[in-house]
């Protein structure tokens, strides 16, 4: 088991770096640097260039990313242009806001799609299935962005319950958490419906019945238990998708996630935190991916049984 | 297995047994009826309204006006009929959707092809970047795109197209190595043909379904995506009237007039429904072992 775990960190490095290099390069190739982003207008064209001399800006792109991760190694992601801070500093200071966005939002995600999977699972080609089915395409359907400006207008501007926007208490974690958990539900939904009637179907489901065991046990007891495992890779994967795609709800709600930080510094022009932010995003991502994998490893017997031998 | 076989000796059976299939489904031929709706309005709005006159012109005059038998959805803040943009904006939903679409199938199909049929290192090669672009969450990848080459069209239809080439890779490879030990590969290599003649052949033809299922899908998604990064200010720039661009605009309104946030989301919407229920129903009627 342990080698497994140690496989799949070690496998992690890769993917990191590879990714953050993909993602250096492309914003590399957008025209314009920090030098015209800081002093603009204010010095002369030679004087610029000199400054990348200086700076190193005109070296070979290998060098500036090997130089960039030595940094990043070292804890120091470069100082944001517009913000005038260290981009790890600006970024852990929203972290916290965007994994508890993601948390409750897979919540009511979870919340939503389990029963309503199961049910539809459970009355096959009844109303109650065709009803879940449609619910779960509409869902999928539904543009995150316009869901949440519709929750904002019934429920901040014509009722008045709930703040509409930013991040102040609890009450305005609901909006943005339904929004991502409406979303994601419908993608779950049918991952647990087909995962259930998978499980419905095996036999030993038969032998628990034959054996008297009621209803309720088989379908709790013995059929979820197994029905989880997909369940649960999906809820992992989902989590990863809301703490990368949070972006737009966090824009929706000027949510102060890392999303929102992204997406200003894009508008910014501040390459800089671009870049921090979308290598930290994708590292987290990964992390949560294979968080997911060693989970399902150990629920699955069957995947610790590969590796333990 | 026997649908493969099935597939390799009588193709026009085939396909005639996936129509058949298909047009049992209620809900995709609901999908189809929709859909085909958009597209004909798409185009007809592009020849009958005037580009100049009836959607960018500025009537301050009768600005954010509700709904009425003039305006059917009224007026957003610069006077402009919201109805005449949403059915002008049609085009740029689905012309993204399309075009991203189909950048992702050929170039992910193509990747997967290779790799799964000549395996070895290109294999590795090609699937190991696939497993380096898919944990790059969707939006950021997007950004990213935007970022370096600007905000355009057409970067955006690299950018939600790019998004998919993963996905479309490994489905691509997995039905080519199910296709790849079946004898009559084997057959026709005997017989001396080239690996380009069976890739193309037989590998091509006899992994399409799973593809095509993928692309009818992806359809839907890719049209969200791009109304979404539309939405953030990545995609097609105003006064141009994008669905997602409209809402952006409107949610500085959304105390005073819902109208212009509230139509284009449905305008996405339906879209998008008509191409999932119709994804569906390809889905159902290529895969009998998805079915309900």
């Amino acid at each position: 088991m342990y080698r497994y775990i140690i496989r799949r960190i070690l496998l992690l490095i890769p993917i990191i770096i590879a990714v953050s290099f993909v993602v250096y390069f492309i914003v590399d190739l957008a025209p314009g640097d920090e030098i015209d982003a800081i002093y603009g207008n204010e010095l002369s064209a030679e004087r610029k260039d000199e400054l990348r001399e200086e700076l190193g800006y005109n070296d070979p792109l290998v060098v500036r990313y090997a130089r960039y991760m030595g940094n990043v190694l070292k804890g120091d992601m470069g100082t944001s242009t517009f913000f005038h801070k260290p981009v790890m500093e600006l970024y852990f200071n929203r972290f916290p806001a965007t994994l508890q966005l993601a948390f409750w939002g897979i919540l009511v995600a979870l919340l939503i799609a389990i029963p309503l999977g199961i049910t539809a699972a459970i009355h096959q080609n009844t109303l109650i299935d065709t009803s879940s089915t449609v619910l779960g395409l509409w869902g999928m359907s539904m543009p995150s962005f316009w869901f949440g400006l519709m929750l904002i207008i019934l429920f901040a501007l014509k009722i008045g319950w709930l703040p509409p926007f930013g991040n102040e208490g609890w009450s305005s974690i609901i909006l943005p958490a339904l929004t991502v958990g409406v979303e994601q539900a419908a993608l779950l939904i049918r991952t647990t419906r087909s995962s259930m009637l998978e499980v419905i179907r095996q036999d030993y489901l038969r032998t628990a019945r034959a054996k008297g065991v009621n209803e309720r046990r088989v379908i709790y007891h013995h059929a979820l238990r197994n029905a989880l495992i997909p369940i649960i890779t999906a809820a992992g994967i989902h989590l990863g998708v809301a703490l990368g795609g949070s972006i737009v709800v966090e824009s929706v709600f000027a949510w102060p996630g890392v999303g929102k930080l992204t997406i200003d510094a894009f508008y910014f022009r501040d390459t800089t935190l671009v870049v921090g932010c979308l290598i930290l995003t994708t590292a987290f991502s990964s992390v949560l991916m294979m968080v997911v994998d060693i989970i399902y490893a150990f629920v699955d017997p069957r995947i610790k049984a590969r590796y333990t031998r | 297995m026997a649908g493969k076989m099935k597939l390799k000796n009588k193709d026009s059976s085939f396909w005639g047994e996936v129509a058949k299939e298909f047009k049992k489904n209620k809900g995709a031929m609901i999908g189809l009826v929709v859909f085909s709706l958009v597209i004909i309005a798409a185009i007809l709005a592009l020849f009958v309204l005037d580009y100049k006159t009836q959607i960018t012109k500025l009537k301050l005059a009768e600005a954010l006006q509700p709904a009425s038998w003039k305006h059917l959805f009224g007026t957003d803040q610069f006077g402009r009929d919201i109805f005449y943009r949403i059915l002008y904006g049609a085009h740029y939903s689905l012309l993204i959707g399309v075009c991203a679409v189909t950048i992702s199938t050929v170039v992910g199909s193509v990747l997967g092809i290779l790799a799964g049929y000549l395996g070895g290192i290109i294999e590795n090669i090609i699937m190991r970047i696939m497993d380096i672009l898919s944990p790059i969450p969707t939006v950021l990848l997007a950004i990213t795109i935007a970022a370096a080459f600007g905000q355009s069209l057409t970067s955006l239809m690299i950018a939600v197209g790019v998004i998919s080439v993963p996905s479309f890779a490994r489905v691509a490879r997995a039905a080519v190595m199910t296709v790849r030990d079946q004898e009559y590969i084997e057959a026709a290599k005997s017989q001396g043909a080239s690996e380009l003649q069976i890739i193309v052949s037989h590998v091509i033809p006899n992994s399409l379904p799973p593809i095509m299922v993928q692309a009818t899908m992806r359809v839907a998604s890719a049209i969200i995506s791009a109304s979404a990064l539309s939405f953030l200010g990545l995609g097609v720039p105003a006064p141009n009237p994008e669905w997602g661009g409209m809402l952006s605009e409107g949610r500085n309104f959304i105390s005073t007039n819902t109208n212009m946030t509230f139509f284009p989301g449905i305008a996405i919407m339906i879209t998008v429904l008509s191409v999932n229920l119709i994804g569906d129903g390809v889905r159902d009627a290529m895969d009998p072992r998805l079915k309900r």
